[in-house]
């Protein structure tokens, strides 16, 4: 059973779903169907940690029972109630529209945004997202109400490829609209030097936030195949190269591996979390990523 | 320095071909939309550039490759001065016309001399090589040094009566040079006859070592009057007038009225005048009332004082004789076969046969080899003895004409030609159920002129057996028409109809009268051969049938023609000389052949000037590039060097582009240049 509910992870099994409601809720719950088995991993009404009573906290979620052995007021938490905030900002500029087969990376980011959402929402988490091109074109604010998830869902459907990337714009929109500090997850191809990408992430981890970053690229971007000579023309750009087979075997692969590790090592040193996601790869691998992430949170 | 070869220079167009490949077509790339060209850099473009450059380098030297090549094929040469004092590297070709218009004038003196001044001038330890040629190129000495055997060479050589063909000598010439590992320098001592020149030019060509020097011994067209032919009968055979015609021409000459005269054995017998035209000709008519029986040798003469009096006589031979006698055999009931024969047969007055018509019976007692031919005409009995004697007559060279019709067709086989009868087929003639003659060998010589029987019908036939007979006509259901079978060493002509205008119609024909003359001329060997044949024409002595009898030819001159093997063997000779040659076989048949020049000798125009220097440069090897070489000049080819450079470049270029598709190589250089940095 569990393998028959992880198949529908496969990206290009998704593809054939229509409705991104109802691909997120088949990504979400074959994957949690596969998470039963782990200890590690829960989400229950389980008991989390005490908290000392502060003036304004409700009064409901006092443990009169140590208030009568200590008769000190403490909170009583669970997990369930440790609820966080989950901003996503998903790169919806023209070269994300690259795809060398069924599902594109903006299709997969799509996909892998509203699975994460979906997944937040049933965590009860507080979600918002911000999809970008070199400019913010649309802004869900994170909350837990009613009908967020079909919000989310919705702003992530509506998203088109836009012109080109910039990060600058969204990660200063989320410093100045992010009060509270939660996850921000950040669905990319990272077209821009990795040093440029850090620091202008970077300032969102000073503010304890966690940042997790998720590398999208397609397979023949990390290892292209060309048979003959091509003139290659940027999506984005609209700029035109000519290259040739052996450059694009040797010198292509050299640079896009050391764009990745830059990336990677850079993340690392602004304690931001890395996740490479080629698109033929499937999505479970990135909500494992999400959850293990909010898991180190509580 | 010049080129050997100069035509292969076009190959330079080759060049086109990877300039085309190279910089025409020009390499294409399929655009190709990509995410980001972000960690593509310039330096991809830099890469190709450099892939150009080796690209260009690989251009030039297939360029350079084709140049070469041609330039091999031209055979560029430079031209040395040649050691002074060399001797004995220089063949001297000496070659004299000897041909029939030689005779004019002293055309034949000035080559003489012109040929020993050119021995004169050469020097102690040259060669130097004799020839004479017309229509044959005749080699008098080898390559030699003596100049006393080459002067008697020159000295004993005489005009002839032949035809001259300059294409004849530029390939003798082509052969000689060929043969000789030294220079040749050809001096050519000849009138220049511009009929003399082939047709296609480039005949002329000689080798490339060779030189040419043309000694024109008439510098202008000189008028000549000649007798071009003349039309007589080659037999005759009644002593009736023989009308004899002559064509008198004129060639470069202005109008005049010649005298000319008919002699038969050397007395003339009648003189007329002729008015010529200018250049043009006329006809003499004369008439011959009386002629001695046997060989005479006729001429045609005319008067006139031109520098060729040689062709101002035509000679022909003509020869009185009895009519060669037909035995015809048929029924004594039917008459009408004998008429219709006879009146076909005396049609021609020179048919050279008479009809002796005999019933079988009559023939009983006659001796067939008395007779050219024996025509059986549909009869039904023969007596023993003549059926006999026909048979010895057959084996021993004799030819029988055999008719079939009703009266045959009696007998189960016929006669004489030992074949079984199959039948006959009849059809009346009220109604239209005829046959005609459906397929006939029109290649037979008894058959040739028939026409195919057009329109012949043929009511009745009858079906012989082939047997080992050669059917050479047969009619619409099959049944074999004319058959013919070898029995010995005669023939057996078969016509399995009739002559009597009964079973077929074809006596009321045009195909009549030349199906009995031909089939007459071929069973009794009757050769019509002209009475006078060009020099250089070829007469036969013997057939097949003669191979054990001795010919003896006398020339011209009263001299043997043939050595006694040649006479004892010979098929043919070679009419070389002109005049009266008596040809004497055995049982007293003596035939007289009349030979005349060719008249094309006659026209005594010369080659232009211009065609004559064409001519000369183009007997200096590198055929009008570089002209002739100088004396005391010796032109090396390069065309070595150029395939040695070829064979080179060749090689380079096999590497370069080995290199330059090599991929991986070129990608690991790249690499590795790449970590130096």
């Amino acid at each position: 059973m569990t393998a028959v509910l992880q198949r529908y992870l496969d990206p290009s099994v998704l593809a054939s779903i229509s409705g991104l409601e109802l691909i997120a809720k088949t990504v979400v719950e074959g994957f949690i169907a596969g998470l039963h088995r782990s200890p590690d991993f829960g989400f229950s009404q389980e008991f989390a940690e005490y908290r000392a009573y502060t003036e304004g906290d409700d009064l409901r979620h006092v443990d009169w029972n140590v208030y009568a052995r200590t008769e000190r007021a403490y909170l009583k938490r669970y997990r369930g109630e440790t609820n966080t905030q989950l901003t996503m900002l998903l790169d919806a500029s023209n070269s994300m529209t690259f795809g060398s087969h069924q599902v594109n990376k903006l299709e997969y980011a799509k996909y892998l945004a509203a699975s994460v959402c979906y997944l937040a929402g049933h965590q009860r988490d507080a979600a918002g997202i911000i999809v970008f091109d070199d400019d913010i074109r649309n802004y869900v604010q994170p909350s837990s109400r009613q009908g967020q998830l079909h919000r989310m869902l919705h702003a992530i459907g509506k998203a088109v490829p836009g012109k080109r990337t910039n990060f600058a714009k969204p990660f200063l929109h989320c410093q100045q609209f992010l009060h509270r500090r939660g996850m921000i997850v950040v669905i990319s191809d990272f077209y821009e030097a990795a040093g440029r990408v850090i620091k202008a992430i970077e300032p969102l981890r000073y503010h304890g936030n966690e940042v997790v970053l998720f590398h999208v690229l397609d397979p023949q971007e990390i290892q292209p195949s060309l048979k003959q000579p091509a003139l290659l023309i940027d999506m984005e750009t609209d700029d035109a190269i000519e290259v040739t087979p052996d450059y694009v075997r040797h010198e292509y692969r050299s640079r896009i591996d050391g764009h990745i590790s830059a990336l990677r090592e850079g993340a690392i040193r602004a304690g931001i979390d890395y996740f490479l996601l080629p698109t033929d790869r499937p999505l479970d691998e990135g909500l494992r990523e999400y959850l293990t992430i909010r898991q180190g949170r509580m | 320095m010049g080129f050997f070869s100069p035509w292969f220079l076009a190959g330079f167009l080759a060049v086109g071909l990877p300039i085309y490949i190279h910089l025409l077509q020009q390499h294409k790339t399929t655009p190709l939309p990509f995410s980001s060209l972000m960690f593509f850099e310039r330096r991809t473009q830099s890469s190709v550039k450099h892939r150009r450059l080796k690209y260009l380098l690989l251009f030039a030297m297939r360029v350079a490759l084709l140049i070469l090549l041609a330039l091999a094929f031209a055979n560029l040469y430079v031209s040395c001065a040649r050691p002074a004092g060399a001797t004995g590297n220089k063949l001297s070709i000496v070659a004299i016309d000897n041909s029939f218009s030689m005779r004019a004038g002293d055309r034949f003196e000035q080559a003489r001399r012109g040929a020993l001044g050119v021995l004169a001038a050469l020097r102690p330890g040259d060669t130097a090589q004799i020839i004479a040629f017309d229509s044959r190129v005749q080699i008098l000495t080898q390559p030699i040094e003596d100049a006393g055997a080459l002067r008697s060479a020159v000295q004993s050589l005489q005009p002839g009566d032949g035809r001259s063909s300059y294409g004849e000598l530029s390939r003798a010439l082509r052969s000689l040079a060929q043969a000789s590992r030294i220079p040749v320098e050809a001096h050519v001592f000849t009138d220049i006859q511009r009929t003399s020149l082939p047709v296609p030019f480039s005949e002329l060509a000689v080798d490339s070592n060779t030189r040419l020097v043309v000694h024109p011994v008439a510098r202008r067209t000189e008028p000549n009057w000649f007798v071009e032919t003349v039309n007589a009968p080659p037999a005759i055979y009644q002593p009736n007038k023989v009308r004899i015609q002559a064509t008198v021409a004129g060639a470069g000459t202005e109008a005049a009225t010649l005298r000319a005269s008919l002699a038969l054995n050397g007395n003339v017998v009648e003189s007329r005048e002729v008015a010529v035209a200018a250049g043009g000709r006329a006809t003499a008519e004369f008439f011959l009332n009386e002629a001695p029986y046997g060989l005479n040798r006729g001429e045609v003469r005319i008067e006139s004082r031109d520098r060729l009096p040689a062709d101002d006589r035509f000679p022909f031979s003509i020869e009185r004789k009895e009519a060669s006698r037909i035995l015809f055999v048929h029924e004594a009931r039917n008459s009408r076969a004998v008429l219709y024969y006879r009146a076909a047969i005396e049609a021609s007055p020179d048919s050279g046969f008479s009809v002796e018509s005999v019933t079988a019976d009559q023939a009983a007692n006659l001796d067939p080899k008395k007779f050219a031919i024996v025509v059986l005409s549909d009869v039904a009995a023969l007596p023993g003895a003549l059926e006999a004697s026909l048979n010895s007559y057959v084996n021993q060279g004799g030819s029988v004409l055999i008719s079939l019709g009703p009266a045959a067709a009696t007998r189960s086989r016929v006669r004489v030609f030992e074949e079984a009868l199959a039948g006959t087929s009849y059809a009346a003639r009220s109604g239209d159920r005829f046959q005609t003659a459906a397929s006939v060998d029109a290649s037979h010589p008894a058959l040739e002129l028939v026409n195919h029987f057009e329109g012949v019908k043929f009511f009745q036939a009858v079906r012989v057996t082939p047997g080992k007979a050669r059917i050479l006509a047969r009619l619409t259901d099959d049944t074999p028409l004319v058959l013919e079978k070898k029995a010995g060493d005669g023939r057996i002509l078969v016509f399995a109809s009739t002559f009597d205008n009964v079973s077929n119609d074809l006596p009321l024909h045009a195909s009549f009268v030349p199906f009995v003359q031909r089939s007459a001329q071929y069973l009794s060997g009757f050769d019509s051969t002209p009475g006078h044949f060009p020099v250089g024409s070829h007469a036969d002595l013997r057939s097949a049938r003669e191979a054990a009898t001795a010919v003896e030819v006398v020339a011209p001159g009263g001299g043997r023609a043939l050595s006694l093997r040649e006479a004892a063997t010979a098929r043919s000779f070679e009419l070389a000389r002109e005049g009266f040659y008596e040809v004497r076989r055995g049982s007293n048949r003596n035939e007289l052949l009349a030979v005349h020049a060719d008249r094309r000798e006659s026209n005594l125009d010369v080659v232009p000037q211009e065609t004559l220097a064409l001519w000369q440069n183009a007997g200096d090897g590198p055929q009008g590039a570089g002209g002739p070489a100088e004396p005391g000049e010796r032109r090396v080819g390069l065309w070595w060097y150029f395939a040695l450079a070829l064979l080179a470049m060749a090689i380079v270029e096999s590497v370069v582009a080995s290199r330059y598709l090599s991929v991986e190589r070129e990608a690991g250089a790249a690499a590795a240049g790449r970590r130096a940095a």
